[in-house]
Parts: C-alpha cells; structure tokens; sequence
C-alpha cells in the first residue's frame, strides 16, 4: 500500500487566507481533497436500524442496504438437477433396495458408477418396482426389470436382454446374498466376465483379495462387478434426473424355484449384533418387566448398558458397547442411557439413534437424531397406551 | 435321492495352513441329515478334502487336476455320469480365486437349479423337490421350494459342522481319478502380496473440514443436535417417537 506523502508546505499555503498586509492562515478550513472524509458513526448505525424490535438491532450483515439485489439471488438457489440428455455410455447399477429403500451399500454403489461414468456417461439404476431416493443417490435413469419380490432367475434374465438391449458398459452389484447371487447367475447366462468382491475401486482399474486373503488380484475394469460396502464413496453431488426409460418386457423363462416366502425374523430370539432394531435399557430404567413389554410391543429385540447387566438385571449376551455386542441395527433406541464412550463405540454402526434421558447434556442426547429430555418410565408407559390404541 | 457335496481346499483364515472350510462341513452335515452323500474335489491332491472323512462322509471323489487348472471342467466332467439330484457347496470354495462363481458354472452346464445361502433342507411334499430355509441379513429368512435337480449353496449360519471323528476317517473311501485331458487352463489375472487398507469412513462427509470428519467418525452427527424435545408430556414423547420411527422405517405403518 502506498500512502500519499503530505507536503505540509502546500497544505498550510492551502489555509492562507487572501487579502491583508500579513500572511494570515484559517486553520480550521479543512482541504478538499485531502485524506478520508470524516465518519459519522451514529448516522452509519441508524442506517443499519432494523425495526419492529423493543431493544434497538443492527443488521451488519449488509442486507439491508443491498435489499433490491438479494431477490435477484435467491431465485437460482432452487435444487439443480443435472442431467445428461445424450449419453455417450451407460453404466448400470442393480441396487439391492429392501423394503425399496436404498441402504448405505446402494449409495455406494452408485458413487461407483459416477466414478466410471464421469461428465459423458449416465447411470442407469435397474430396479424392480418403485424405490426411492434414486435421484439424489445419482441415478440418471431408471429401467424396471420385473415385479418386486425373490425372483433371481427372472431377475438375472431382464438384465441379460437389458445387457444387449441398452449396450451397458459396465453393471454394479452390491456384494450382498441377493445381489451377489443376481450377479454370478447374470455371469454364466450371459458369459461375461464378472470380477467380484471388489475391494479396491477406481475409474479404470478394481481390486479384490483372493487365495484366504494371501494375495490381491487387479484387473481393468470388467463388464460385470460385484462391489464390497465401504469400498467407495457415496455420490454426494447434486441430484440427478432419475428419468425412468421404457424397455421391452422380459421373455417369460422357466423357474426352478416354486415358491418363495419371507419369514421375518422373531425379535427375541434374534441376536443383538444381526439385529435391525434395538430397544435398550440403562440405569435410568427401574421397571424392566414395563421395558420388557415395550420391547415386545415394538416388536425390536431388547438390550441393556453394562450397569444393568453388572447388577445381573438383564442377561449378559444383551449387553451393548465395546465389551458387549457392536450393533449394526438401523435404529437404536435407547431408554435411561447417558452414553458412556464404551457404550457410543457400540452403537456407532447404527444410522438412527432415538434417546429418552432426564439429563439434557448426556452424550447420548448429542449423539441421537430424536431426544427426549424426560423420565423414561413416563415415557415407555405413554409408548405402550399409544401403540395398543393403535392397535384397537 | 443322490447327493453329492463339493469340496474345496482351504486355507485356515489366521495360520495359513490347508484345512476343509468349515461351511463345506456345514454342507456335508446337511446333506447327511438327507441322505447317502458322496464327497466330490478337483486338485492336485485329496488332502485337506479328505478331511470331510472324518466329518462322517463316507466316499470321496478326488479328480487329479494340476494346482493352476480351472475345476469346474472337470467336476462337469465326473458329475454328467453320476446325475446327482442334490449338489450342495460351500457359498464359496476357497484357496482359489473365491469368486464364488464354480456352483452356478456347474449348475449352468448340467442343467440344474441354484439356490444361494442355504440353513437347513429338507424333502418337500411333492416328490422331485426340497424345502430350502435361506439366510436373509438381519436374522430374517425365506423358505423356498425347489425342483430338483438343484444346486444348494450353504450360509455360514446353517448347523455346525459334526465333531471330527479318527476312526470314521479312516473308514472313508478315497477313490482318485485322473481329469478328461484337455482341460483348459483358468485365466490368470495380476496378483501381488494383499495389503491391508484404511477402511472407508463411512458417514463422514466427502468434502469435509477435519472436525467434520472427526465428528462423523466417532458417529455424531451434525443433523442429531437438532430435535431435542425438553421435558415434554409423555403422551406427546411418545407419538413423536413413533412418528419418527415409522419415519426412518424400522417400525410399520399405522394400520388404516
């Protein structure tokens, strides 16, 4: 920064006042052009007023004086949706979607498939009836292969006629009982190479351990790939179009499997670390025979923190946290338990966390997505009256 | 009903050392529990296959096939002549390349039905089929009903193996046969030592400060700190867990 050098000569001659026998100066003048012009602070606050307040506010940001041009920006902050009108490939990924939802290991997959699509490709999502969320995991179309349920071979022959039908470069399955089985029955239907168990992925080459995980096997990118969870990253950029594309039904083929039935798993019996949805109790909980009720109501299998299992209140197989069970439920529900790191280390694989404690700055409040700051034997009672309402 | 059980040569999953995989004694326990069952494996040698013997499998099948050859030619080859019903196999044979792919390559080229991830089977009511319990993740499972011939790959959570028994594998036969020449040789692919890799943060954002990722890996979420219900009447904590429950899905929807 350069300042301007002051010439105090010039600006004393600047004062002289004209006129008279003596040289006189009106030192008070100030100069035109001389320096920053003086500020006003009160006036520059009062600017910055904002009304309608009984304690005087200021509004520094500097909306206030820009208040005509912040209309002309909020407009394009819209969600933008970015689209590929004629892709150059097409890359599809074959999503497992229980309960036609996308689990962590589906987004990953589709990160998967960005990764290989880049800026000219477009990722096909091949799913059996509706699923959502498929625009914001990065899907650019969507094609229907059959009716949802358990129909691998069905399943494993759509995708063959979509193989030649759409000219897919490359197909992602998730290393899952379904999607895995899916994939290696698509293999030897189809005769193309599939490269499972994918451990290691880029753009051009996958990795995957082999021989009791002695060595590793790398290749270039096959045309089928079956894709391990937290291989990749999920696609995490703006939504895509997700645009569902008609194509011609499959030719009806002859099944081997009769007849195929779901059975749900029983809450009580299931174990807490294959668990989908955990009730569990802490110190905070008196009446175990009301939580243990709850549990069944809720129809989610019952577990504890490690105080309730020390006092030999509840079974040790169903202690949570470090020295117990490490949990991979979606949900966690936890009753009357502050949080003790130990127990938090249990419940990090789980995506949802509900907590009930009296105090407000347990860790288990900071950690869960809905907190009830109450006594949990109010609240198990009110869940109980509430769900067999329902019921009736 | 013939069964047949394949065989694979392991390598125990800490020490290195050849053994049975413990889900192909899994297998063989649930094939026994159906029948006679015999033992089939393509390798260089009949050891640690062999193993199966003592697991209370009576006759083992070893097809002699050089260490790098690709097995499914010649298990193809030895199984056309027998015609077994049933096939069952571990989820995947191990020691190899363990892409899982040799039970549907077998089951393509003889014609057979596959299905995955089995726990228990068993004769279903019409003739010519079996009832197959299958593993589904989150302790849930599914009963299939299938028409024979059929290739049934085992779960690691089916039944555990039968004790392992000297004097039974002694008692076991074991008849070696040399492979159809002419087999073609498994495609080779670039191997190096395995090196074991940071895993994946999985909920940690991808562009993220270091906090960020720090707080993402200990589980905390930034979205968690948001719905925080102080001391609210137990009635409005409650409809509010439930609606949040239906929510993420875990809990069904409200009936009508």
């Amino acid at each position: 920064m350069t300042r301007l050098r002051r010439n105090p000569r010039g600006e004393r001659a600047a004062k002289a006042v004209a006129g008279g026998a003596r040289i006189r100066f009106d030192l008070a003048a100030r100069a035109e052009d001389r320096g920053r012009p003086r500020r006003d602070p009160r006036a520059e606050s009062a600017e910055l007023l904002i009304g309608g307040h009984a304690r005087p506010r200021l509004d520094r940001s500097g909306a206030a004086g820009a208040a005509p041009s912040s209309v002309e920006e909020t407009a394009p902050t819209a969600p933008k949706i970015a689209v590929v009108e004629s892709p150059a490939f097409l890359i599809a990924v074959v999503p497992d979607a229980l309960g036609e939802r996308l689990s962590q290991h589906d987004r990953q997959l589709f990160g998967a498939a960005r990764m290989l699509a880049g800026a000219d490709g477009a990722v096909v999502a091949l799913v059996a009836g509706e699923v959502e969320g498929l625009a914001s995991a990065g899907a650019d179309r969507i094609v229907a292969i059959g009716e949802p349920g358990y129909d691998p071979e069905g399943r494993a022959a759509a995708i063959a006629g979509a193989l030649s039908s759409l000219g897919l470069r490359y197909v992602l399955f998730p290393e899952t009982s379904d999607g895995g089985d899916v994939a290696r029955r698509l293999a030897v239907l189809s005769g193309e190479p599939l490269f499972s168990d994918v451990e290691q992925f880029s753009a051009t080459s996958v990795s995957r351990a082999a021989r009791g995980r002695r060595v590793e096997q790398r290749a270039a990118s096959k045309r089928l790939m079956t894709v391990a969870a937290d291989a990749v990253a999920a696609y995490a950029g703006p939504e895509r179009e997700a645009r569902p594309e008609p194509v011609a039904p499959a030719a009806p083929i002859k099944r081997a499997i009769l007849d195929a039935r779901r059975i749900t798993a029983d809450p009580a019996t299931t174990p807490l670390t294959v668990a989908d949805f955990v009730v569990s109790a802490g110190n905070g909980v008196t009446d175990l025979a009301l939580f243990r009720r709850l549990a069944e109501a809720l129809g989610a299998t019952p577990g504890a923190s490690r105080m309730l299992c020390d006092a030999g209140l509840m079974p040790r197989e169903s202690q949570v946290g470090a020295s117990g069970s490490v949990l991979t439920a979606t949900c966690y529900f936890a009753l009357g338990i502050a949080g003790a790191p130990q127990h938090l280390q249990g419940v990090a694989g789980c995506e949802h966390v509900v907590a009930v404690n009296t105090d407000l700055h347990a860790a288990m409040i900071e950690r869960a997505g809905l907190a009830i700051v109450a006594d949990a034997q109010d609240v198990m009672q009110a869940l109980i009256a509430a769900l067999k309402e329902e019921g009736a | 009903m013939k069964i047949v059980v394949l065989l694979s040569a392991g390598l125990h999953p800490v020490s290195g050392q050849s053994i049975l995989p413990k889900v192909e004694a899994q297998a063989l326990r649930l094939a026994l529990a159906l029948g006679e069952a015999r033992g089939r494996h393509a390798g260089p040698t009949a050891f640690p296959a062999s193993d199966a013997l003592g697991h209370g499998l009576p006759h083992l099948v070893h097809v002699e096939i050089p260490a790098e050859a690709d097995p499914v030619p010649a298990l193809v080859a030895t199984l056309e002549a027998d015609q077994p019903d049933l096939i069952l196999a571990g989820r995947r044979g191990q020691g190899g390349d363990e892409t899982g792919l040799a039970p549907y390559a077998v089951a393509s080229r003889l014609g057979m039905a596959l299905v995955s991830d089995a726990i228990a089977v068993e004769r279903g009511e019409a003739d010519g089929t079996v009832i197959v319990h299958q593993a589904l993740p989150k302790g849930a499972r599914r009963r299939l009903v299938v028409r024979l011939p059929a290739v049934v790959t085992v779960h690691p959570d089916a039944p555990a193996p039968r004790a392992f028994a000297y004097g039974v594998a002694r008692r076991g036969i074991v008849e070696t046969r040399l492979a159809p020449p002419g087999l073609p040789a498994a495609e080779r692919l670039e191997e190096r030592p395995y090196r074991r890799r940071p895993k994946l943060m999985r909920s940690a954002p991808a562009c993220g400060s270091a906090s960020e990722r720090l707080a993402a890996a200990m589980g905390a979420t930034s979205s968690g700190v948001a719905n925080v219900m102080v001391n609210p009447t137990p009635e409005e904590a409650a409809r509010a867990i439930l609606a949040h429950l239906r929510a993420i899905g875990v809990l069904p929807p409200k009936a009508a």
